[in-house]
């Protein structure tokens, strides 16, 4: 048995179906190591992001006063938390996405012949910036950060005064409003590569295999059912007595609820959050089933039977894992101290 | 006209009888009013609630009962009945032997069965109510059967550890019940039956626990007797499969990962530097990589670290990822409990001058459980979820099962039937589970009602 990590030098001589940066099937093992993470990460972090939507939305009508609602969305919870995350994921790849139409038939979302759903996975419009979109980019950061500056000013002022100053909507229009400006006065210079079917496939455009679909959309479900437990027994946390002093200093039902309802709700929905937000990346992994080319898959299986080094890919793909776990978890323990109530 | 007078005694104050409340307030009606049409919001919320109900169980009512086939001896025969739209439940009823057993041989899933069924009658005394030492006898059923068990399920050879420990199982079962009866019966303990039976009782306290051990060895002799003229066949691991081998691996799980969590959540908040240095990185290592990589580590790693002779047992080495990596788990939920549990209660046991496995055992560990009982049992859902994943090194679990349905020739392609099947199977499982779960909160909770 050899050891050491020498072999992360020599040729991995095998391909992978889907990498978001460029991989030919003579690049070394260091190389498959970095394409088996960064499909990790593109995979698990928009699931995060729809994870979060979808749970809030899911927790906020389970709190619904309307009872048809309510229990809607409690059957969404309680069926698909009760089972198994594996089950849902071969569900979608076997049941759902293996029996989708030829490239030639696709399924024509939206019809607006941009994005289209066939068992060769999605395909969607990819954008092709120009010469100049570099000044757009540039001036998007700094109107963030000017943004981001006139939030301090006005929280200073406010606190100091007691003149309150509309820094969100003036932060909205300095962001949206200037990188828009420049965009137009450098001559629009980004096109879209819109996805054509030639022959067998289609041809152009941005695309994800149907693997991809099943886990992102299986991760979505299932954990959004976490969340939106979380969301509601956050919003349940916060006491009815803090709801009703703040209608008695005369504040309206929507101030109340981003004033004094979602803060107070946000300690007790943050702490389980980072935990869930974890799982989703862990249980990316879970990609390997449906052959998604994941870390795991790509470097833990294939690459492991190849090579051989056993010890240092098992530890290698633990202190990936390690940490995206610290990171998460630090970042959000921050935010989450900087919230939580101060005793004295 | 009433009586005004002050001095009269008959001045009787006659409150007039309540009216009924409006009749759209009460009722249906009233109901509906105020919970599904208090505005038109609502009203059209109600109605597109009603319409995406509609539409899934309609479609799905239709897809698995009215269209659907039940009996079939291919994926041909119900294509050809009625194509895709209705469900080929007959491929799931062909199986239905495969989903349960895997691969064992037919004639001796009775092995299979009588050791569930044990299993199940071990555990029984633990609902019954006035059945006393509930404790001892549910630490028997995890500590002592899985010898019996396994021996059933795995048959051969047995060597001489393993015939005693299978003699202990066989008397620790009939102890557990002949004490189960009696106290459903009588009252008394199976120990105050033997010690009155024996004369005993007249004798001092010390001398009770003799004849108690006596009768021990006598039902060990004969079980011993008994279980070496047993003569099973070995079966190998490979053949164990389907819901069986799901059971078994989360059963092994559970059964490790609570005392080994606990014992972890002790070792983090020990004083000792080395031991919770120890475990402190072994929670948080495990906890934080997914499970897959500690099941591919148990695969590749465990066959480096032992003898080249010994040749381990795939379902062995996934046992053990399972076991680690919901301990830690488990680790992280009873630290919770025993933080929630307040000072005063530690410093009031040390006070009783209680050592510290004591005050561990008789006061912290009682509190700090029922305070976690439905964390820990999220976690043993989790775990039942989580076996799933040995499908990915291989292993015939239910979820591999049902997969492997669509590889048979008959069958070929049949996917969406066995997974709802496999889908329903374990919601029926998880959902018990936690609605027990919440059982148990409210009959343990009761002496804190109204917190």
């Amino acid at each position: 048995m050899s050891s050491g990590f020498d072999f992360l030098g020599s040729t991995a001589g095998f391909s992978i179906a889907f990498s978001i940066i460029p991989y030919e099937a003579g690049d070394s093992y260091l190389w498959v190591y970095l394409v088996g993470i960064t499909n990790t990460l593109l995979l698990s972090f928009l699931a995060i992001v729809a994870t979060t939507m979808l749970g809030f939305f899911v927790g906020i009508m389970r709190l619904s006063k309307n009872w048809m609602v309510a229990q809607l969305a409690s059957w969404y919870v309680e069926i698909l938390r009760n089972t198994p995350l594996l089950l849902q994921i071969l569900f979608w790849y076997l049941a759902v996405f293996a029996i989708l139409p030829r490239p030639k038939n696709s399924v024509d979302i939206l019809s607006l012949e941009l994005f289209q759903l066939n068992n060769r996975g999605f395909y969607f419009p990819a954008p092709v910036p120009g010469d100049l979109f570099w000044l757009t980019m540039v001036t998007l950061l700094i109107s963030v950060i000017v943004a981001y500056g006139i939030a301090i000013w006005a929280k200073r002022r406010q606190n100091a005064t007691g003149v309150r100053f509309p820094a969100f909507w003036t932060g909205v229009g300095i962001i949206i409003g200037f990188p828009m400006l420049m965009f137009l006065i450098t001559g629009s210079p980004l096109q879209w590569d819109i996805p054509v079917l030639k022959g067998f496939n289609f041809a152009g455009g941005s695309s994800v295999p149907p693997a991809f679909l099943a886990v992102f959309i299986a991760l979505v479900i299932y954990h959004a059912c976490f969340i939106a437990e979380m969301v509601r027994a956050g919003i349940l946390s916060v006491s009815h007595g803090q709801t009703e002093a703040s209608y008695s200093l005369g504040l309206k039902p929507g101030l109340t609820l981003r004033l004094v309802i979602i803060p107070q709700a946000m300690r007790a929905i943050v702490p389980p959050l980072i935990s869930n937000w974890m799982n989703v990346v862990k249980n990316s992994s879970l990609a390997i089933a449906v052959g998604f080319p994941d870390l795991v898959a790509v470097f833990m299986q294939t690459s492991l039977n190849q090579s051989g080094h056993a010890i240092e890919i098992v530890a290698m793909v633990m202190f990936f894992y390690m940490t995206v776990s610290l990171t998460i978890s630090g970042a959000l323990n921050y935010y989450n101290k900087l919230v939580q109530l101060k005793e004295r | 006209m009433t009586n005004l007078d002050a001095s009269s005694s008959e001045v009787v104050f006659h409150p007039k009888p309540s009216l009924p409340p409006p009749p759209n307030t009460v009722g249906a009606i009233g109901w509906a009013r105020k919970n599904l049409f208090s505005s038109p919001l609502n009203a059209f919320l109600t109605i597109l609630s009603l319409y995406v109900i509609w539409v899934v169980v309609s479609n799905a009512f239709e897809w698995a009962v009215v269209n659907a086939v039940w009996e079939a001896n291919s994926r041909r025969e119900c294509l050809d009945k009625v194509g895709l739209s209705g469900a080929c439940w007959a491929g799931v009823s062909h199986w239905m032997k495969n989903f349960i057993y895997g691969r064992y041989p037919d004639e001796e899933v009775w092995r299979v069965n009588l050791g569930f069924g044990t299993l199940i009658l071990w555990m029984l005394p633990f609902w019954l109510p006035r059945v006393t030492s509930k404790i001892a006898i549910g630490a028997s059923a995890i500590l002592i059967s899985p010898f019996l068990l396994g021996y059933l399920f795995a048959g051969g050879e047995k060597g001489l550890f393993l015939q005693v420990m299978i003699s202990i199982a066989i008397t620790s079962f009939i102890f557990s019940w002949a004490h189960t009866l009696l106290s459903m019966a009588t009252g008394k303990s199976l120990w105050a039956a033997i010690v009155q039976a024996s004369g005993f009782s007249a004798k001092p306290e010390a001398t009770h626990k003799y004849p108690v051990f006596a009768a021990c060895l006598v039902v060990f002799a004969v079980a011993f007797a008994w279980q070496s003229s047993w003569d099973i066949s070995g079966q190998s691991t490979n053949l164990w499969g389907g819901l069986f081998v799901t059971l078994v691996i989360s059963g092994i799980g559970i059964a490790v990962s609570l005392p080994a969590g606990i014992v972890l959540a002790l070792g983090r908040r020990s004083k000792m530097p080395v031991i919770r240095v120890f475990c402190v990185s072994f929670i948080e290592l495990f906890r934080s990589v997914p499970l897959i990589t500690v099941l591919f580590m148990a695969v590749t790693m465990v066959p480096l670290f032992l003898p080249e002779a010994i040749n381990p047992v795939k379902i062995v080495q996934a046992i053990i990822a399972v076991c680690i990596f919901s301990s830690a788990y488990m680790a992280e939920t009873v630290r919770g409990g025993l933080q929630a549990i307040p000072k005063g209660q530690y410093e009031a046991a040390q006070a009783l001058g209680l050592s510290y496995w004591k005050m561990m055992t008789l006061i912290v560990m009682p509190q700090a459980l029922k305070l976690m009982i439905p964390n820990i049992v999220g976690s043993f859902i989790g775990l039942l979820k989580d076996t799933t994943l040995v499908s990915i090194v291989g292993l015939y679990d239910l979820l591999l099962m049902l997969k492997a349905v669509s590889q048979n020739p008959q069958w070929n392609g049949i996917h969406t039937e066995p997974l709802v099947f496999g889908a329903a199977l374990y919601f029926v499982l998880c959902f018990v589970m936690s609605k027990y779960s919440q059982h148990l909160e409210r009959t343990l909770g009761a002496g804190q009602a109204g917190r």
